[in-house]
């Protein structure tokens, strides 16, 4: 068994009186240490599998496992528990907490979780020593969102989950975030989601999930990886 | 507007409907405590004035110091706007029951200041009354009932037992307050209403006019008040004039009266004199016939000793003749016996003599019977015969001469035993003769000493009669002197009234007029002053509401233009122009004022009045209140809400509207972050948890968010702080006076017509009674102090010692020091002093109730609470008013709390004791009234939560809402709900708690000045705030954010991660 499972999973919203139907029966199945991209156009259904992966979000039909637990079973607070324990996010947008320093911020995902690590050697990692003790707003993007991925990885989780996480950053900044989580996934060995709509940086994956009108429409296996700095798009 | 943005303007309002509503609730709020509050005041006065409308209530009273006459009635009523004059009596009277009199006013039922019936009927006869219901209450007397009136000289009021056919309420007496009285304990009990015909007098006590057209106006308003001062200048005029009438008619009738007793006086006195005189000339006669009798007893005791004397001299000589001629008998008889020895002598031998004659005439019987024997014997010779015959002759001569001889003898026998008998028979008579001149002679001695007995007897009870008319002559004359004197003594004082009468004429003072306004009635002004409270209470509390309604909706209004930002971008963008952007914002927020606004409205002046008048009403006894729309404050609060709430819309979408599309739809950036100064003092920083970090970090960035907060809670902790503030400002008086000031458990009043002698000897048991602890003695009488303009009833207490002390807690008000009465000084309460504006060591004037004033200097100002005492000493009193008497004992008793009553019953059945009050009694009753104030606190502590609850609500929200990602962000990285929660509360819980210092400050200074406010005139608010009562202030602030924590928490949950992060919108 996979390490991440998605069996048969449908999710529908209701809005009013139209019904619309965001993931449509999709299967795939993700290892352990795999760093996966997913691709597709807007409402394709990418963000829809995230947010599920992460827990944020409910399936209407169908089976979700991640590391053996199932996930679309657990309660409300499992669920938190999971997110919590178990996932770390990246958005496009960072939400960092505007109010907390860099390192403040990475505490903050730190003090709720077991097996963290040290806020400050994590900050350190993504290159922002310098820049621990500013806050968001004297950060640049490309800096908020290592502050970010600093915050998701420093909960240890087994899973990191990005969203876009270069939608927001220019060219350059974009491909030092993405190098930083090629890095976090070989090194750390953590598995790694990545949603795109960029298909150019399908290469850099293990995996590549192809998501169309809801579906994992076409799932390739790059056995060679290219690295992030030979990417060009 | 277009039709377009008109829809999107009314989904704005479904979709976002929480905040529709809480800025409707703003509005409602305000606008609702501001017309209710505001309303209150207008509507009690109209409330007042229509029932001095329908009960007829004068607009001006005159009085006068001489009383008014008909006359006076006719002149009022010809100044023009008088539409009629009403002439008026009051008397005071004492009620019988059971042992107790009461103080009861007389008023007489006229078509002026109608009483309202409230049960029974109206009086048809003089002896009918109506009382008042709370007469009936406290005396148990029920319609039917006969009530005694104790009868007193000079009362107007003829009647000596009357019925009760009905109960009443007077509008001359909407307070509970009577007026004062110079019978009793110096305060009438209660009303009581009769026919005007048992009233019995010529002279009205006062006129009431009522005016033309005053029924059309509001009464205290600008135009009434004009009006009166206006009437009341153009009665002056008939014043001067009216008074000299009065002052002459009054003189003169004392003249008259006068006169008629001068003369009368006269006719007495020449009576009396005439009487006097003729007593005395009675005397005068008695005496000399007494005189003349005694000369006539005199004479006629002389007359009798005379009379006498001579009696006895002829008795004397009777007796001396009779002695005599005894002595003449007495020798007579011993010659008559001489004689008869003779005789018998003579007889004897006279007898002898016979007998021997006898004898011899015997023998010569004898011989010559012989011889004739011798003869007649035949045989004898004749010689024999002649010698027989010679002898026989011869013997018969013989014979014959002793016969002849015995004859004479016996003739001689028998003239000397003739002789003899009548010698005999002479002395016999003479004895006899004498025999009985002495009987007559004794007989005469007899009836001579029985006359004298007689006549002496008879002078001496004539003598006695002499003496007896004597001493009644004397007693006679000694009574005419008394009565003399006596009459003398009388005329003297006749004579001496005359000329007082005389004099008082002289001194009868000029009748002044009191032309008086509804304002002298205590009952009405007390009234108009709580009016003015209540306006002013309504012009306070409103602003708090109307500041923070304006800060929440400020808030949630940029809050929502903030949020839409981008829509407004684009609208600009599709060129709409700033009118038409900004009119979605006005509709909204102008749609949620209003509507707010006018629910707030209808309630607020249905509710807030009537609640105010609920409270009162304790105080006031008016009928049929008259909750009004008052379309200016309804105007006026719409108008202020909608300048706050709208023009706070206008003013943050105009900030917002001024900027470019393009700047509006790119997102705004968050606030930024930014080191506090509280990190640069590391000691603090560095112990602070990541948490506390963050919360306190929090608290410094979103500054006008926090302020609102702030402010909203201090606001509400404030309102709720006044509330319970000015409940335990009222009810710490009833503490404050019983236990602080009163150290006594029952004041007991004594009967009013006691003599010294027996109060004393009363209190003497008393303190000899075991359940008795302690007695003060005092007088307690009405009276005022004076300062200038400015006049304020009183209770005058006058202490007879020392003892005051141990009972009435005299302390100094600011020290709280005991003191002492001093010598010569007064001591008055602290209201008082406050009220007249005097101080310790000045001096002030003291009238007591007849109106006589004292200048005295004010030794302490004490502290008290319910109404303005002066405390005297006796020496004092004595000095300036007259003579003490003790009417007043402040007892501390020994018995339980629960065997008081028991006590006070049996002290009650004292015949000297009038009534018997217990401190715990008054402190009930007194209780009872304060109850109602909880309504107040009710009121404010529902809106100020209601405040409290509305604000951090909106706060709430708009905390979520603006930091909505971050909360998000919180929640992806699984913070549990619990731990999100706590995030956002613990700001709150900080927030809260310095709102609730501020409101608590805050509330103290609004409770002050609320209670200073609507501090009535004889009452001292407490002005401290119970801890308690901080405390509940406290918890119900807390409750309240509790309660919007909760529903923070649901809010919170909800929170959709996906839709928060999604974007920026």
């Amino acid at each position: 068994m996979a390490y991440i499972e998605f069996k048969n999973v449908n999710k529908e919203y209701k809005m009013g009186e139209v019904t619309i139907k965001a993931l449509d029966n999709t299967n795939f199945s993700i290892e352990k240490g795999e760093l996966v991209v997913i691709v597709g156009p807007s409402g394709a259904g990418k963000t829809t599998t995230l947010n599920i992966l992460g827990g944020m979000d409910s399936v209407t039909s169908g089976e979700v496992i991640v590391d053996g637990k199932q996930v679309n079973k657990l309660s409300n607070k499992e669920l938190i528990k999971y997110r919590r324990e178990d996932i770390g996010f990246i958005f496009q947008f960072y939400n960092l907490v505007q109010n907390l320093t860099a390192v403040e911020n990475v505490e903050l995902a730190v003090q709720i979780c077991k097996d963290s690590l040290d806020p400050e050697t994590i900050i350190e990692k993504v290159g922002l020593k310098e820049r621990k003790g500013n806050f968001p707003s004297q950060l640049s993007g490309g800096e908020q969102q290592r502050v970010a991925i600093a915050r998701a990885i420093a909960k240890n989780p087994k899973l990191l989950l990005c969203d876009e996480p270069t939608g927001a950053l220019d060219y350059k900044t974009g491909k030092q975030i993405l190098k930083l989580l090629q890095d976090t996934s070989r090194k750390e060995k953590m598995t790694v989601i990545i949603i795109t709509h960029n298909t150019a940086l399908a290469p850099m994956a293990d995996k590549v999930i192809h998501f169309k009108n809801g579906r994992a429409e076409k799932i390739e296996t790059n056995e060679k990886p290219t690295s992030i700095e030979e990417i060009e798009w | 507007m277009k039709k377009a943005l008109l829809k999107d303007s009314l989904k704005e309002i479904r979709n976002t409907y929480k905040r529709f509503i809480s800025i409707l609730l703003m509005a409602f709020l305000g606008v609702g405590f501001f017309a209710g509050m505001r309303a209150a005041s207008p509507d009690m006065i109209t409330t007042i004035d229509n029932y001095f409308d329908s009960q007829n209530v004068y607009d001006i009273q005159i009085i006068s110091t001489l009383g008014l006459t008909n006359e006076d009635i006719e002149a009022l009523e010809q100044v023009e706007g008088v539409q009629k004059a009403y002439g008026e009596y009051s008397e005071d009277i004492l009620i019988n029951y059971e042992d107790t009199e009461i103080v009861t006013k007389v008023l007489p039922i006229d078509d002026i200041n109608k009483v309202a019936l409230l049960e029974g009927r109206m009086p048809e006869n003089k002896n009918e009354c109506l009382v008042e219901k709370t007469f009936c209450s406290r005396t148990g007397k029920k319609i039917g009932d006969n009530l005694i009136i104790e009868e007193a000289d000079d009362s107007i009021i003829k009647e000596k037992e009357i019925t009760i056919v009905g109960t009443m309420n007077s509008p001359l007496y909407v307070s509970r307050q009577r007026d004062t009285s110079k019978l009793g304990s110096g305060m009438v009990s209660y009303n009581m209403y009769l026919l005007k015909e048992s009233f019995d007098s010529e002279v009205y006590t006062g006129v009431y006019i009522e005016l033309e057209n005053s029924k059309q106006m509001i009464t205290d308003s600008e135009e009434y008040n004009n009006y009166i001062q206006e009437m009341t200048k153009k009665i002056e005029q008939i014043k001067v004039q009216r008074e000299t009438a009065r002052y002459n008619q009054v003189k003169d009738l004392a003249q008259e009266k006068v006169e008629e007793r001068e003369t009368k006086l006269k006719e007495e006195k020449t009576t009396a004199e005439n009487k006097l005189k003729e007593a005395e000339n009675e005397i005068i006669e008695g005496e000399k016939q007494l005189k003349n009798a005694e000369i006539t007893l005199n004479n006629k005791s002389k007359e009798a000793e005379q009379k006498f004397k001579l009696a006895e001299e002829r008795i004397k000589t009777a007796k001396a003749k009779i002695k005599e001629e005894e002595e003449n008998l007495k020798k007579e008889e011993q010659n008559a016996n001489a004689q008869i020895q003779l005789l018998n002598k003579q007889k004897q031998e006279l007898q002898a003599n016979l007998q021997s004659i006898n004898t011899n005439i015997q023998q010569l019987q004898n011989k010559l019977d012989k011889i004739n024997e011798s003869l007649n014997s035949n045989n004898l010779t004749q010689e024999e015969i002649a010698s027989l015959q010679e002898q026989k002759e011869n013997i018969e001569n013989t014979l014959k001469n002793i016969k002849a001889q015995k004859a004479g003898l016996e003739a001689t026998l028998l003239s000397i035993n003739s002789g003899l008998e009548q010698i005999q028979n002479g002395i016999k008579e003479g004895k006899e003769k004498l025999n009985d001149a002495k009987t007559t002679l004794e007989n005469n001695e007899k009836e001579l000493n029985k006359t004298k007995e007689l006549t002496n007897k008879q002078l001496e009870r004539a003598k006695q009669e002499i003496n007896d008319s004597k001493k009644q002559l004397e007693e006679g004359r000694k009574t005419f002197e008394i009565n003399k004197a006596e009459y003398e003594e009388k005329i003297k004082e006749a004579e001496k009234e005359l000329s007082d009468a005389k004099q008082k004429i002289q001194e009868i003072e000029h009748p002044t007029w009191y032309i008086l306004g509804r304002d002298s009635n205590p009952g009405y002004s007390g009234f108009m002053q709580d009016t003015k409270s209540i306006e002013n209470l309504g012009r306070v509390f409103p602003i708090v509401f109307f500041v923070i309604a304006t800060l929440i909706s400020l808030t949630s209004m940029t809050r929502m233009v903030e949020e839409q930002r981008v829509q407004i971008g684009t609208m600009k963008a599709l060129g709409y122009n700033k009118a038409q952007i900004a009119s979605k914002y006005l509709l909204y927020s102008g749609l949620a004022c209003l509507i707010g606004g006018s629910i707030g409205m209808i309630i607020g002046f249905e509710t807030l009045p009537r609640i105010i008048w609920m409270m009162y009403s304790m105080m006031y006894v008016i009928p049929n209140f008259v909750a009004s729309f008052n379309v200016y404050f309804a105007i006026l609060g719409l108008g202020l809400a909608s300048v706050c709430i709208i023009g706070a819309s206008l003013y943050t979408v105009l900030k917002i509207v001024g900027d470019t599309p393009a700047q509006l739809m790119r997102p705004k950036a968050p606030k930024a972050g930014k080191r506090i100064l509280l990190e640069r003092i590391p000691f603090i920083w560095k112990n602070l948890s990541f948490s506390k970090k963050v919360t306190v970090r929090n608290i410094f960035r979103y500054k006008k968010r926090v302020f609102m907060t702030i402010v909203g809670i201090a606001g509400s902790t404030a309102l709720i702080l006044t509330g319970f503030g000015i409940k335990d400002a009222i009810s710490d008086i009833l503490i404050k006076q019983y236990e602080n000031v009163y150290n006594y458990d029952m004041q007991i009043s004594l009967k009013s017509d006691l003599e010294e002698t027996d109060a004393e000897k009363f209190i003497k048991t008393l303190e000899e009674k075991e359940e008795i602890n302690k007695i003060a003695e005092a007088n307690m009488t009405s009276g005022a102090l004076v300062n200038g303009e400015s006049e304020e009833a009183v209770q005058i207490i006058i202490a007879k010692d020392e003892k005051i002390n141990e009972l009435i807690h005299l302390s100094d008000r600011k020290t709280k020091k005991g003191v002492k009465l001093e010598e010569g000084k007064i001591a008055i309460t602290d209201k008082v002093a406050e009220l007249l504006e005097v101080k310790k060591g000045d001096s002030i004037i003291l009238k007591d109730a007849d109106g006589k004033e004292n200048s005295v200097i004010i030794s302490d100002i004490v502290e008290n609470y319910i109404y303005h005492y002066v405390y005297m000493p006796k020496s004092l009193y004595e000095q300036l008013y007259g003579k003490y008497d003790t009417n007043v004992l402040f007892v501390q008793n020994n018995v339980k709390d629960n065997q008081e009553e028991e006590l006070a019953s049996k002290l009650l059945k004292e015949p000297n004791v009038n009534t018997v009050s217990l401190s715990s009694n008054m402190e009930n009753v007194m209780d009872d009234m304060m109850k109602n104030l909880n309504y107040v606190v009710v009121i404010l502590i529902v809106s100020a939560g209601t405040l409290a609850f509305v604000v951090l609500y909106n706060l709430s929200n708009i905390n979520i809402s603006e930091r909505i990602r971050e909360l998000a962000s919180l929640k992806v990285l699984g913070f549990y709900d619990k731990e999100v929660y706590d995030y956002v509360t613990r700001e709150t819980a900080i927030l809260t708690s310095i709102g609730i210092i501020f409101g608590l400050i805050g509330g103290y200074f609004l409770s002050i000045f609320i209670i200073k406010t609507c501090e009535i005139n004889v009452l001292r608010f407490g002005q401290e705030i119970s801890i308690l009562s901080y405390i509940y202030s406290i918890a119900i602030t807390v409750i309240f954010t509790l309660i919007v924590n909760i529903v923070t928490y649901f809010a919170l949950k909800k929170i959709d991660m996906i839709e928060s992060l999604k974007s920026i919108e």
